[in-house]
């Protein structure tokens, strides 16, 4: 077994040393390997821009392997190789379909689900199961964690969300079923305290097995608790108990799997500080803690909320003084369209950080990215007009040769882009016959 | 559900001009005639597009009974959007407004002679605020345990609400670790082998112990704090068999060979973990039986008096009251001191925080480079002005209309020198007259005037529109889909009012921009950080209106005013319905104008004492009492 260094130059920053882990075949358990073959897992990950794009800017040109690189794309041009750009993809669900306004919320909503949002502010939100959690629900149990959500949105906004929706909607790309979201964590400290279970390497050792006991006692004595209450409750109060329930349940099974899968940390790793200020730092940082995740076999699913739908940050560094959302409805202003591509660009730049990581990391003859697909997207297309067809869509990894990457593909207009989810599915060994709106598998990945 | 709002300003977008009287219209010889002749194509005699056919509406009676399905005709009629434009035959405006005008009507008139229902709130999960004041008023110690705790959703404006509060094995992983950094912290332990030092004996030690326990009374010490502990942490009293458990489990420690101290520690964190501490349960004989309503047992009522005041679980005294059946006898006496609590500060920054966006202040941020003079001390102080003011009229128990015209405010030397107002030095904030400032009430705060700006400018629509939403009590409803919000192009050309008369050219937009555009062009003399000036772009400021009700004013203050004396009622209501919806932590149904009716009339009849309203909410029948639901 060999040890090898997470590049420095990006670790550094966020951890305050590099952390010296395992290499991953130390670390899959021994059956997954016999089962796949020997191949690495396939990882798969969702990153959600907001607001739309600048789509002249955003659109390249040409299709197959011969295509041109747009301006805002053009910080990826050296992941060209690793990725997959289409055009054509839509979200039908995350249009109005009669419910008015709310077009910020509905993609957010969409974006995984391919469902339409129950247009509520309280009671009965409704949605649909998102890819990712199918594929969780699925597989899940062979790692850790049996999926990853993030989020860099800092504080949340108070009281209303968008025309009469649940902020649920806008803030959660990931649902465990319609009606139960999966919160994201936006803060890089507990993630890695999560992954990590925290602590030192001494103070592990010394307390770890006692402390898992009592927290496995605590666990069964709140679950005898639960059970004895179920009998009294109604139907929502239930429902309420059932999430209880079902979260001491995995919270167990953790537990179990950390135990066993006795990851160990060398000495001398410091964990991240907490929340960057800076938005550019505290995505590089969420995505290091994404890709470290992936390397060490935490989980293979993950999605991660770049910005919720409707952020209105301003980007100062950039030039940008204006918030975000606000930018978008730019009514072709000549200005806005600028600084509108200037952020789009921003955000391409931030995902090519983490696409570098993931190259970064052997496995095997290959790299990290090699065993990943990364879908790198929102679900409006023309920010100033709320459209929801010709999606911003990208993808990047070959996930272990399944897909292949270097290549502009066009589907026909408003072909569903939960289609490209039921493939997704296909690859992890997850399939489905129906995801949302999908209406079939999407020809032409492979 | 929305239902609520709608009955409430239902009245007030496009439907002000009757040509037919829509309160005296007949369902079968008015309205049918024409639903028949506008919607049938696609939604009756056999078609039911969208699932929604309307053949079996015969009645006015048979309109009441599906009224979920009516709120949602009278909604898109009213907005224009059914029937679908590029339909050749459309209602003309005066029948749209006569079928609008009638289904609210008939409707309103139905939800108010519906019989009494309490209605019924889903189980509640601590949010974060509420869990880390129980925590600090449980434990004894104060270190913001549930900061990193994911975000809580927010439903009908606040995130106390049972249905949107929801858990995840992420949160339940946090209220783990949490539980185990509290014990820590509040139960210190003896070092190895040694008795325990008594410099660390904790607060939360003391008021359970009696320190040093000698080894032969441990036990009984440990059954009484168990007994103590989990009916306070558990908000009632405690079961035979609960206390059992926890002590087997606590006992795990000892056999452990751990210290008695460790053993205390494993018992509060299995009590912070359980189900009976992280929500508020109401059990019922009957929970699938809608018609089993019964009121609340006195430390059910205990602790929802607390969590609406305090944000937090009830002190002793509510516990003891309500254990001795006393607490309804002296529920006014008890509200009194606990308003006057320290706690009430909770009802202030989360109600008024919520209700008024004030917490939305953290994520705004002004154009730094326009506005260099905004920092986060003033921001802070913005919140806190505001703060102030809410806090006054409820500890002093003042007229809930003051939060409108008070002609004083409470300021400190950077928030009085952001105004212009000379004289005061320092950093407290005291009391000080507006008279003659052109400032007043809340409405002239400049955390308001903030929350409702750009960041590089005044917003009128967003300041009309939070008028229309928070202060009265009629929102618009949102712009149709599709329709980007109208930004303005090119500030060199003259004022932001000339400029916005575009909104007007558009007919769509008129509508409602009429209403809320006015509003907000009353309060142009203040900038888009709440400072007055004179002049926007050079020109002088034209902030002259007329409301859609008629009233005309030159100014802010005149609109005040008007506000204050014409509007009183609306007003109430609307902190009613916001504040009702606080209470309860569920939104209102349209069984609860009867309620809002009850606690507008009390108001109106005491002078709009704040404690009326508090009054009103607490003894009435859906705080007071509960129901069953129907099973799904």
């Amino acid at each position: 077994m060999s040890n090898m260094q997470l590049p420095r130059r990006t670790f550094l920053r966020g951890l305050g040393t590099a952390i010296a882990l395992p290499t991953l075949e130390a670390m899959i358990p021994a059956r997954a390997l016999a089962a796949g073959n020997a191949k690495f897992p396939t990882r798969m990950a969702f990153i959600y821009i907001p607001n739309g794009v600048i789509q002249e800017k955003w659109n390249v040109k040409g299709e197959g392997k011969d295509y041109q690189f747009s301006h805002i794309l053009e910080p990826l041009a050296k992941h060209r190789d690793d990725m997959l750009v289409f055009s054509g993809l839509a979200h039908d669900k995350a249009r109005a379909n009669g419910d008015g306004a709310g077009d910020h919320a509905r993609a957010n909503a969409t974006f995984l689900t391919g469902a339409q949002a129950r247009k509520t502010s309280g009671a009965d939100i409704k949605l649909g199961v998102s890819v990712d959690q199918i594929a969780a629900q699925k597989i899940g149990d062979q790692t850790r964690l049996s999926s990853l959500e993030l989020s860099s949105d800092g504080v949340r906004l108070s009281g209303r969300c968008d025309s009469g929706y649940s902020c649920a909607y806008q803030f959660n790309l990931a649902w465990k079923n319609a009606s139960s979201p999966m919160p994201p964590e936006s803060n890089p400290k507990a993630v890695f305290d999560r992954l990590f279970a925290g602590g030192s390497k001494k103070e592990r050792d010394e307390n770890k097995v006692r402390r898992e006991r009592y927290r496995k006692s605590i666990l069964d004595f709140a679950l005898e608790d639960a059970k004895r209450l179920e009998k009294k409750l109604g139907y929502t109060d239930k429902r309420k108990l059932d999430e209880y329930l079902d979260s001491i349940r995995e919270l167990e099974k953790r537990i179990e799997a950390m135990a066993k899968a006795n990851v160990e940390l060398p000495d001398g790793f410091s964990v991240p500080a907490g929340k960057p200020r800076d938005f550019g730092a505290h995505v590089r940082l969420m995505s290091d803690m994404m890709a470290l995740a992936f390397q060490t076999d935490s989980t293979r699913i993950a999605s991660y909320l770049l910005a919720h739908d409707g952020d209105n940050r301003s980007y100062p560094h950039l030039g940008v003084r204006q918030g975000h959302h606000s930018i978008s409805h730019h009514r072709n202003a000549k200005d806005k369209v600028e600084d509108l591509t200037k952020i789009n660009r921003y955000h391409c730049i931030l995902f090519a950080h983490f696409l570098d990581r993931l190259k970064s990391i052997k496995e095997g003859d290959g790299t990290l990215l090699d065993h990943s697909m990364i879908v790198y997207g929102g679900a409006i297309g023309d920010g100033n007009r709320h459209t929801h067809h010709d999606l911003p869509v990208l993808l990047a990894g070959n996930a272990n040769g399944a897909i292949e990457t270097g290549r502009h593909v066009r589907y026909p207009t408003n072909t569903p882009m939960a289609n490209l989810f039921l493939n997704m599915l296909d690859i992890m060994g997850t399939p489905t016959d129906r995801l949302g709106d999908s209406t079939g598998r999407l020809k032409n990945l492979s | 559900m929305r239902i609520f709002t709608y009955i409430l300003f239902g009245t007030i977008c496009g439907l002000t001009a009757f040509a037919a009287d829509p309160a005296k219209a007949k369902f079968e010889k008015d309205i049918l005639p024409l639903i028949e002749d506008h919607c049938f194509a696609c939604h009756g005699d056999g078609q039911e597009k969208g699932g929604i056919k309307f053949d079996d509406f015969k009645k006015a009676g048979d309109v009441h009974r599906g009224y979920k399905l009516w709120e949602q005709v009278f909604r898109k009629v009213r907005a224009g959007e059914m029937p679908p434009e590029g339909r050749k035959k459309r209602p003309n405006k005066e029948e749209q407004t006569l079928i609008a005008g009638w289904i609210r009507h008939s409707l309103d008139d139905f939800y108010v002679n519906s019989p009494p229902d309490p209605g019924r709130v889903t189980v509640r999960r601590l949010n974060r605020t509420e869990y880390n004041n129980v925590i600090r008023d449980l434990m004894m110690v104060d270190f913001q345990p549930a900061k990193d705790f994911p975000a809580d959703d927010s439903g009908h404006g606040f995130d106390n609400i049972g249905d949107v509060l929801s858990m995840s094995p992420l949160l339940l992983e946090k209220y783990l670790a949490a539980a185990e950094k509290i014990a820590e912290q509040a139960v210190a332990v003896p070092e190895q082998g040694k008795p325990m030092d008594p410099k660390k004996i904790t607060d939360f030690q003391r008021h359970y112990f009696r320190y040093p326990i000698p080894q032969g009374e441990r036990r009984e010490a440990a059954v009484e704090f168990v007994r103590k502990f989990l009916r306070r942490a558990y908000r009632r009293d405690i079961e035979q068999d609960e206390a059992k458990r926890i002590m087997v489990l606590a006992g795990q420690a000892m056999v452990d060979g751990g210290s008695f101290e460790e053993a205390v520690r494993l018992a509060v964190m299995a009590t912070l973990v359980s189900p009976h501490f992280i929500f508020r349960w109401e059990l019922d004989g009957a929970p699938d039986n809608p018609k089993a309503i019964r009121s609340l047992n006195e430390f059910e009522l205990a602790s929802r008096l607390s969590f609406f005041i305090w944000s937090s679980l009830p002190d002793e005294k509510l516990l003891q009251l309500a254990r001795q059946g006393e607490l309804r006898k002296n529920l006014s006496a008890e509200v009194s001191r606990m308003l006057k609590d320290d706690r009430a500060k909770s009802l202030v920054e989360n109600f008024a925080g919520q209700w008024l966006e004030l917490r939305n202040l953290n994520v705004y941020r002004p154009d730094r480079k326009l506005f260099p003079t905004y920092t986060p001390e003033l921001r802070d102080d913005m919140r806190r002005e505001t703060e102030l003011l809410f806090g006054h009229v409820m500890r002093e128990n003042r007229s809930v209309l003051e939060l409108l015209s008070a002609d004083y405010s409470f300021l400190n030397a950077r928030l009085a020198k952001h105004y212009g107002v000379k004289n005061i030095a320092g950093n407290q904030f005291r009391q000080v007259s507006l008279k003659g400032t052109g400032r007043g009430g809340i409405l002239g705060h400049a955390s308001i005037l903030t929350v409702t700006s750009d960041p590089n400018r005044t917003s009128p629509v967003k300041r009309g529109k939070y008028v229309l939403e928070n202060i009265l009590g009629t929102p618009p409803p949102p712009p149709p889909p599709d329709v980007p919000e109208l930004e303005v192009v090119g500030a060199d050309k003259g004022t932001l009012r000339e400029q916005m008369v575009k909104h007007r050219t558009n007919a769509v937009c008129a509508s409602c921009h009429e209403k809320m555009d006015p509003i907000g062009f009353a309060f142009e003399h203040f900038d888009a950080i709440g400072r007055y000036r004179a002049k926007d772009n050079g020109q002088p400021i034209d902030a002259a209106g007329k409301l859609d009700s008629g009233e005309a004013f030159k100014n802010a203050a005149e609109l005040r005013q008007i506000l204050t004396n014409k509007k009183s009622d609306l007003f109430a209501r609307c902190l009613t319905e916001k504040m009702l919806t606080y209470a309860l932590g569920r939104g209102l149904e349209y069984y609860d104008k009867r309620t809002v009716d009850t606690i507008v009339k009390r108001l109106q009849s005491k002078g709009y004492r704040f404690n009326e309203l508090i009054g009103g909410i607490v003894t009435s029948l859906p705080f007071d009492m509960k129901r069953g639901e129907a099973g799904k």
